[in-house]
């Protein structure tokens, strides 16, 4: 059999799909709730000192700085790092360690974002805001908030994409990874029929990172103001 | 600036030198004859058997050069069969299956047989295997041994709901997972759950996440944290002895002599032995070329 006749086989195997514990839509849900926690918690640990920070116009170096480092973090060396240090500790591999190197690389994008969104406001427009009698409270969220919100969705975008291609590389290490394990297992056992899943697991992963791209770009259009989307596109 | 770059290339050249220097101390060959290419794996157990017939060689005088950690069998069979390469360590199971697509079992006399033919056609000679195998074990932690009384892998049907946690690949293999659940085992209360990495395994297994895992008979943790390691009763595990594949060329030129040493090195080799062996390069961090010389010397190979 060609490969494709063994991929569309596969395909439309339904115990590919619906098998407890290792079909393909409990791994979706693995994999979304892994990187849903992931990024929950990036945008908890963010957005209030990046908010903060931006307000008082203070803590540049500390936006550079988180800035670059999350340049600078390669996704499976962090991986590992935590899934090293869990063992020595004597901690579970089993769901922290992805997680926090998922959070480690999702704060930084959201971070950054947020700090430069609200620190982009028109120096002006706070001026006017604070002439009309605006408390500091009310100037964040009356004014930088929903100016600076496009692009801190951006950064919750960004983060978003990273996790949710980042929660496979769980699969390398651990006994966690959603969709990566298919991908992981298929690799190992590549002569052994192995090729199918891991190409199938592969597309899913892909497709799902474009639809969390463009779910956050839907978001975008829901929740920015009318106002400041029409500043935008202007 | 041109100054600089000599100069620069200069201290390269002399820092070259210097480390292939090193090597040349004690090689200095006695006998007439092709080179001999010893070759390894990349894993620190096939570092340590290449450097233990590439020293016995060279203190018999033969001419040897080594081309270690090259990587995985893929990489290193055609070299071999080519004859780039002329001495490997193999393993009978992995060698037949992942070499040559064969099917190894557990039963030592059969898949040898199996594999000198596969390598007789390709020029290369199978020499006689080691009582030590490096082959898929699994273990439980000494606390859960004692409690339940488990000593093989049938023994488990007694010890309640277990996990195993063995690479992914295994679920499917009947070398690992499919032959505990399906035959011959056919253990109904085992479930499995699929961890590529060794070390998260046994971290799974000490936080009691796993009962069972699958290791290597050969890795030095077993010892250290006092795991067991379940007797494969009903044999679905296929025979891992190390043994050494030797081109037809080097028997050929140096004949009887060349076999009976190396045969002499192999027997020295049990799983006991490269336990030890191991755990010194994994654990203490010694230079494989080191162990290997030490145990040569103990044995009374050579020195």
């Amino acid at each position: 059999m060609s490969f494709w006749d063994r991929f569309v086989e596969w395909a439309t195997t339904a115990e590919t799909w619906t098998a407890p514990g290792d079909g393909l839509l409990a791994l979706l849900a693995e994999h979304l709730r892994l990187a849903g926690v992931a990024l929950l918690l990036s945008a908890l640990i963010a957005l209030p000192p990046a908010v903060w920070l931006a307000h008082r116009r203070r803590g540049r170096v500390v936006a550079t700085v988180v800035a670059n480092a999350g340049r600078a973090i390669p996704s499976l060396g962090i991986l590992v790092l935590v899934a090293v240090l869990a063992i020595e500790q004597g901690f579970s591999t089993r769901f922290w360690p992805l997680i926090v190197a998922l959070v480690v690389l999702g704060v930084p994008p959201i971070f950054t974002n947020a700090y430069t969104a609200i620190t982009a406001v028109d120096p002006m427009v706070l001026e006017a805001a604070r002439a009309q009698g605006r408390t500091e409270r009310q100037v964040l969220r009356e004014v930088e908030l929903p100016l600076g919100l496009p692009l801190l969705i951006d950064g919750l975008r960004l983060a978003a994409v990273q996790i949710v291609a980042t929660t496979a590389l769980g699969a390398v290490v651990g006994p966690t990874g959603g969709l990566g394990r298919p991908i992981v297992r298929g690799f190992a056992s590549l002569r052994g029929g192995g090729d199918v899943e891991l190409v199938g697991a592969s597309i899913l992963v892909a497709l799902l990172s474009l639809l969390v791209d463009r779910g956050t770009t839907l978001l975008t259009r829901v929740v920015v103001p009318p106002g400041v989307r029409r500043l935008q596109a202007g | 600036m041109r100054f600089r770059i000599t100069a620069l290339v200069g201290v390269l050249a002399l820092a070259l030198a210097a480390c292939s220097g090193a090597d040349d101390t004690e090689a200095t060959a006695t006998i007439d004859g092709p080179t001999i290419t010893v070759a390894s794996f990349n894993f620190a157990e096939s570092t340590i058997l290449a450097e233990m017939y590439a020293q016995a060689l060279e203190d018999a005088g033969y001419p040897v050069e080594r081309q270690l950690d090259l990587g995985s069998r893929e990489v290193i069979f055609p070299e071999l069969t080519s004859g780039d390469l002329d001495l490997l360590p193999e393993y009978v199971g992995s060698a037949l299956s992942v070499g040559f697509g064969g099917a190894p079992t557990s039963d030592l006399d059969t898949s040898l047989a199996d594999l000198r033919a596969a390598f007789e056609a390709e020029g290369v000679q199978v020499l006689e295997p080691a009582p030590g195998e490096d082959k898929n074990v699994y273990v439980v932690t000494g606390e859960f041994a004692e409690t339940t009384g488990v000593t093989s892998i049938s023994d488990l049907a007694d010890a309640g709901d277990v996990t195993l946690a063995g690479a992914p690949e295994c679920e499917a293999r009947e070398t690992c997972y499919a032959g505990m659940v399906g035959e011959p085992y056919n253990l109904t209360n085992l479930a499995f759950e699929g961890i590529a990495e060794g070390a998260v395994r046994i971290s799974a297994l000490e936080n009691g996440e796993v009962e069972v895992a699958a290791l290597f008979s050969t890795q030095p943790v077993i010892t250290e944290k006092g795991f067991v390691a379940l007797d494969d009763d009903q044999g679905i595990v296929p025979v891992e002895n190390i043994v050494p594949v030797v081109s037809d060329e080097i028997v050929d030129a140096y004949g009887e002599d060349l076999v009976a040493l190396l045969n002499e090195v192999t027997a020295l080799v049990t799983t006991e032995a490269l336990l030890d062996l191991n755990g010194r390069v994994e654990l203490n961090a010694e230079d494989p070329a080191d162990v290997a010389g030490d145990f040569l010397a103990e044995n009374g190979i050579t020195g």
